[in-house]
């Protein structure tokens, strides 16, 4: 997984950490458990250390550190979403996943699994870019792996494995005096979010919002992805 | 969960009240959509929640369709490592 950097638009920044992702990308699933396990744990404190400092610095100093003053508490961390180092990072890492689904299914088998393939392989790499500091971002995480397991457990009635954890920090009081079509409403959209079921409606919007930011990211940084490679197909290098 | 930035902001004066969770997050979520909803004014919290899930639904809808596309163009093209490198200058 040698990139040759030869057009590397920042000289000072080294980028052998990113090839280092060549143990992660081994297996998404390990890492996404050493994540699930501890976010304090080694791997993840390297990989955050190696991928987002260097990067984010020069982000930040581009988004420039007023923005940051002035928008404090849950603007700050929307704002991350949008940062070119976010991008990049998560663009990386789609590049390096979708070479190896390439590799995985080298027989055109139908589209819809190999797209399928990609969908779940691009949220994982979101899911990865959040650091664990999102329910949502640990739910898809946890939930790839027991993906199986975890539809029989829900038709027999409670998933534990996800509800259990999402469950720890729902111990406001519940809303008895909301109307029932915003209770409604309100669960239709902790099921669109992963991992939001049956969560206070405050946690479900502070989850969505931040859900939204990083899918209008995971868009935007498929689609250039998408219009580079139909450019560079018409034209074979 | 420890949390380094203050995101489940637990006021030590008491608890926050339900109605001021809700309309503080309500404004989130609008300064969320503000480039579809134009200049509406803050609707119901019912619509916002509405038009969240709708958006939601439209992200990934385009998720889905931007995979399909990128499934039909690693069936034409793998992704060679001059092009990743292309791929991470375009980001500059």
């Amino acid at each position: 997984l040698g990139f040759p950097l030869r057009n590397n638009p920042f000289p000072s920044i080294d980028y052998r950490p990113l090839q280092n992702l060549s143990h992660f990308s081994l297996s998404w699933i390990e890492f996404g458990e050493a994540i699930w396990s501890g976010w304090r744990s080694r791997w993840f404190v390297r990989f955050v250390m190696a991928i987002s400092n260097a990067e984010r610095e020069t982000a930040a100093a581009k988004e420039g550190g007023g923005e940051r003053k002035r928008k404090r508490g849950a603007e700050k961390p929307l704002a991350k979403w949008r940062t070119q180092g976010e991008q990049k990072t998560y663009s990386s890492k789609l590049v390096e996943a979708l070479r190896r689904v390439r590799r995985s299914s080298p027989a055109a088998s139908t589209d819809h699994s190999r797209s399928r393939a990609i969908r779940a392989v691009a949220d994982r790499a979101l899911a990865l870019a959040a650091r664990g500091q999102t329910r949502w971002s640990r739910a898809i995480l946890s939930g790839r792996t027991l993906k199986l397991r975890v539809r029989a457990l829900a038709r027999a009635g409670g998933p534990k494995s996800l509800g259990g954890v999402a469950t720890v920090f729902a111990s406001r009081p519940a809303e008895k005096t909301k109307p029932q079509a915003l209770e409604r409403k309100a669960r239709v959209l902790g099921r669109l979010v992963p991992g939001c079921r049956k969560l206070p409606l405050a946690t479900i919007l502070e989850e969505a919002s931040d859900y939204i930011a990083a899918l209008e990211m995971q868009v935007r940084a498929m689609s250039t992805i998408a219009n580079i490679l139909s450019a560079a197909g018409s034209q074979p290098m | 969960m420890s949390s380094r930035r203050s995101r489940s902001r637990q006021s030590s004066s008491g608890r926050i009240t339900d109605q001021q969770i809700d309309d503080l997050m309500s404004k989130l979520q609008s300064l969320l959509h503000e480039a579809r909803l134009g200049s509406h004014d803050r609707a119901s919290a019912a619509k916002v929640l509405q038009d969240t899930c709708s958006y939601i639904r439209s992200l990934h809808r385009e998720v889905d369709d931007l995979s399909e596309r990128l499934s039909e163009l690693l069936d034409a093209a793998g992704v060679s490592s001059d092009q990743a490198a292309c791929i991470r200058s375009l980001f500059m």
